[in-house]
């Protein structure tokens, strides 16, 4: 784990802007809506598309938390500008602009100058990249013939396409990342995001998670077994995570830059880490929370701190059977027989991919109240965690953000509200 | 300045069309020819071109030497193997099982298909276009990050393991972040590198924007029209210089800077000048603490297409130009081609073995010089001068990352290492 | 320009007339169409103005894009080389273009011996 605390240029790396796009809409209130309401933001979606693997080959889900088709990004992005881009591009680019704003910075053309701002960069986190805009071009191939590949598909299908959209329409000319960490992925990129602040090497950063859920991807995931219509995180019936997409991206910047401006931090990114787990099969988890539990008191420890300075965590469990049996084995080993503090899992309501359960982390740094536990109502005494339902968590000045994937990638940050005395 | 944590590299491994191999590359690479040619990796019957940098079969005794591997992609064979020798060429390679070191060590990889041919072969049986069941073991390798992850297993790596997939600059950028965690302290040992595999979706892509050249490239070249695609992976062992030392290491060559940006100009096409490249390139020699004059080559880009290779002569010009003479500048892709994600991983193991073997390798391509590009191309290889090597990269969705190597400490005859 | 109507197919060959208008005119839908520009009528694009910088304002990539677009349409192959800035600089200039390859390829009513080699 390294520090991105006073020891970094300019002083703590501080979030002062956030943009979201997802199920719930545009920005922050109607998520924290949904997130009081407590149910999964789920909508149904046709699978019955061309080419999807026939439901009955996996459990039959039908549904995902999906941006709603009709859903117009304006003013953070006009028709026009969206003319090439891919979902996840539409998606990313509306963000981007939403948390530039929020933190008080220009937006891009027509607020902001033109050539790119050096000191600007783009860390996104993305699993599966531009999956509708892939599976067109083989479409093509297959149905007419190779040759007929098209260019805006190809241009707007590779990974890091999300990212070099914003580049261009947040004006963003500094360091440019995209990151494929599986369900890993946002903390990750929030964690790079601050420690190239921390580096120097930008002063402000974009940082954060974009996606796009497909009918085939929505197949394959439930041939997998991986999908729930129902996410219950850490229940012992438990069966699966709501599949989501859409965009988070938090605005990271220098302490002092903030400060200049006028501008009022959020939280504070105070430290960052991450690990694998060889035991983990390919495609599900393993059983090395432990040793990532260790991993992270070692990065705690570094920076002065202890598993007791953590009065919250904000958990990557999504309902996934063994990923959320994972985080409980990380939890235990790290909190010891005193338990965890207040455990949040957010994903239950929005869902896994999109990274839309940091927003919640930031929620509860502010003292938001985090929502009932809808869905959890039996405990799985494997697991031994029972997530907090309800209420804001009292007296929270850190949260531990965590981040699992199938395939064995682990990652986490630690958030602080703003006001809290650097150690 | 205060002392930085320095970052040295103590092995290399390397998959190119060239073979199975860091010796096959380097000898490959310095001879001049190139291993652009017909290809099999899938039927491109129906594809405007037809030549391609893959690798060849596996010698038969890797497949034994590395389990799962019928269950592997190409690029997850690609970056196992490749990891696996420069592993063995750092001494870190356990006899069998995980090796203890590797427990703290980080990963940080670059791909931009992952095991895409193989999820082509399900949509194509999916769609009824080929034979055979839709079977999952041919999308559960999918996943851009999944050369890391086999990896990460294949040897028990139980740091952070990250995959960078920013088209052409991703191998570059993953070995920029190897050297922050080096620097941080996040770790004290690291993997970086990348692997990637031809397939259909990036090869009738490229062939989409009319891109590909129908000959093997010819990076900087009058006559170039286009890229070539290419195949393999890299894997660099870095380690601090403390850990080195303290284990009576060899030390290839020193990792000393690295920098990067983005156009945020076109989604295809870079900059003409090469702005930001230009930019990424002189960050990275602050970052190393290196005046330009020290830069003794450049491992460029070089894809071969018209508008890169001047682009980027132009941005070289603007940084190291001095009205000296133009820095000595080769490219590798017309030998192996244009590896996509993992081109700045085998870019940068070329570029230290250059150092450590004390040659740059020439370019491949025959024909005049384009006087447009500005460079002084290296055309049979060349004794390297003293001072440091740069590896650049341009990305499509316009990244652009740089990387400065050093020579081993005891190699340099140049002014004393920053840091 | 005034614009005609089309009044059906005639000598597609033919330098003037109701189905160079008609020709144009398709030009113009399939521009629309295959790039994705919502909200611009085909009608109102000028024949003489330009598509690429000023004008529509298009990129390399939309060229590429329109390219596809014209290839499955007229069932030729544009290549690499035809690609120009002369060629496509309007959508006079790209009815000149295409209206040349199809009489060249025998295409409809137009004069043909045998029919160039259509580019690979």
């Amino acid at each position: 784990m390294s520090g991105t605390g006073g020891s970094a240029a300019g002083g703590r790396v501080v979030v002062t802007g956030l943009g979201l796009v997802g199920a719930w809409g545009l920005g922050l209130e109607p998520l924290a809506a949904a997130l009081l309401a407590g149910e999964p933001l789920a909508g149904p979606v046709d699978r019955g598309a061309a080419a999807s693997v026939p439901p009955r080959a996996g459990r039959g889900v039908e549904v995902a938390a999906r941006v709603p088709p009709d859903l117009s990004l304006e003013p953070w992005l006009s028709r026009r500008e969206a003319r090439r881009m891919s979902p996840p591009s539409r998606f990313a680019v509306a963000a981007g602009r939403m948390a530039l704003g929020a933190a008080g910075l220009p937006v891009g053309p027509g607020a902001g100058a033109d050539p790119p701002d050096p000191d600007l960069g783009v860390v996104f986190a993305t699993a599966y990249g531009a999956s509708s805009f892939t599976q067109g071009m083989l479409d093509q191939a297959i149905d007419e013939e190779p040759e007929a590949m098209s260019p805006y598909l190809f241009m707007e299908s590779v990974a890091n396409a999300p990212a070099g959209q914003a580049a261009i329409h947040c004006r963003a000319g500094g360091p440019n990342e995209t990151l494929c960490q599986r369900e890993a992925g946002p903390p990750a990129a929030v964690g790079r995001g601050a420690a190239l602040v921390a580096a120097g090497r930008a002063r402000r950063v974009l940082a954060g998670a974009v996606e796009e859920i497909t009918p085939l991807l929505l197949s394959v995931l439930d041939r997998f077994g991986a999908l729930s219509a129902r996410p219950r995180p850490f229940d012992r019936r438990r069966d699966g995570f709501l599949a989501a997409e859409g965009s988070t991206l938090l605005l990271l910047e220098r302490d002092d830059d903030a400060r200049a401006r006028g501008a009022e931090p959020l939280a504070a990114v105070r430290a960052r880490g991450g690990a694998f787990d060889p035991t983990a099969p390919r495609n599900d988890w393993g059983r090395g929370g432990a040793a990532v539990a260790a991993a992270i008191a070692r990065g705690l420890a570094r920076e002065g701190l202890g598993p007791g300075d953590v009065d919250a965590v904000v958990s990557g469990a999504s309902g996934a059977r063994r990923g959320d049996r994972f985080e409980a084995e990380l939890l235990r080993e790290l909190f010891g027989p005193a338990g965890p503090p207040p455990v949040l899992a957010p994903k239950r309501v929005t869902g896994e991919y999109g990274g839309a359960y940091l927003a919640a982390a930031l929620l509860a740094l502010a003292g938001r109240p985090a929502g009932p536990a809808a869905g959890f109502s039996e405990p799985d005494p494997e697991l031994g965690v029972v997530p907090h339902g309800g209420g804001a968590v009292q007296g929270v000045s850190r949260v531990l953000v965590t981040g699992s994937a199938a395939g064995g990638s682990a990652a986490w940050v630690i958030l602080e509200s703003p006001g809290t005395v650097q150690r | 300045m205060r002392a930085r944590t320095r970052a040295v590299v103590t092995g290399v491994g390397v998959v190119s069309a060239w073979g199975w191999g860091r010796e096959p590359f380097w000898d490959g690479i310095s001879g001049g020819g190139t291993a652009i040619g017909p290809f099999s990796r899938f039927d491109h019957a129906g594809y405007r071109t037809h030549v391609a940098g893959e690798v060849p079969p596996p010698p038969s005794s890797l497949p034994e030497a590395i389990p799962g591997w019928p269950r592997l992609s190409w690029a997850d064979r690609f970056a196992v193997a490749a990891a696996r020798e420069a592993l063995a060429e750092a001494g870190l390679l356990a006899a069998a099982g995980p090796s203890p070191d590797l427990a703290a060590a980080g990963l940080f990889f670059a791909s931009s298909t992952g095991g895409m041919l193989e999820g082509e072969e399900f949509y194509l049986r999916l769609r009824g276009a080929a034979a055979g069941r839709a079977a999952l073991r041919w999308i559960a390798t999918q996943p851009v990050s999944s050369p890391a992850e086999a990896v990460a297993r294949a040897f028990g790596v139980a740091g952070p393991v990250e995959t960078v997939s920013s088209a052409c600059a991703s191998g570059t950028i993953a070995l920029g972040r190897a050297l922050d965690a080096l620097r941080s302290g996040e770790a004290e040992l690291a993997l970086a590198g990348g692997a990637d595999s031809l397939c259909r979706t990036t090869y009738g892509g490229f062939n989409s924007l009319r891109s590909v050249d129908e000959e093997p490239c010819r990076p900087f070249l009058r006559e170039r029209g286009g890229l070539s695609i290419g195949e393999g992976g890299a894997v660099l062992v870095l380690e601090t210089a403390e850990r080195a030392a303290a284990r009576g290491a060899r030390v290839l060559a020193e990792l000393t800077g690295a920098g990067s940006t983005s156009d945020a100009g076109h989604m295809t096409a870079p900059h003409p000048e090469g702005a930001g490249a230009a930019r990424a390139l002189a960050a990275a020699l602050a970052d190393a603490r290196v005046e330009p004059a020290e830069v003794a080559f450049v491992n460029a880009h070089g894809t071969g297409t018209p508008l890169n290779d001047v682009a980027e002569g132009r941005a070289l010009a603007a940084v190291l130009g001095n009205g000296a003479a133009p820095v000595a500048v080769t490219s590798i892709k017309g030998a192996v081609g244009h590896l996509l994600g993992s081109a700045g991983a085998v870019e940068a193991a070329a570029t230290v073995l250059s150092l450590a073997r004390g040659t740059v390798p020439p370019t491949a391509g025959r024909g005049e010089l384009d006087p447009e590009t500005g460079v002084d191309l290296v055309r049979t290889a060349r004794v390297a001068a003293p001072g440091v090597a740069v590896s650049l990269n341009l990305a499509f969705g316009g990244c652009n990352a740089a990387l400065v190597f050093a020579p081993a400490a005891a190699d340099r005859a140049a002014a004393p290492a920053a840091g | 320009m005034e614009m005609t109507e089309s009044r059906g197919s005639t000598n597609g060959g033919a330098g003037h007339g109701t189905a160079d208008a008609g020709l144009a005119l398709r030009l113009k839908q399939i521009i629309v169409e295959s790039l994705n520009l919502e909200g611009t009528e085909p009608e109102a694009i000028g024949d003489d103005e330009p598509l690429f910088g000023d004008g529509l304002g298009l990129d390399s990539v939309d060229a590429l894009e329109l390219v596809v677009a014209l290839e499955k349409e007229y069932g030729f192959k544009i290549r690499s080389d035809e690609i120009d800035p002369q060629a496509f600089a309007s959508v006079a200039s790209l009815a000149r273009f295409v209206a040349g390859r199809r009489a060249a390829a025998g295409g409809p009513a137009g004069a043909a011996a045998g029919g160039a080699a259509v580019a690979g």
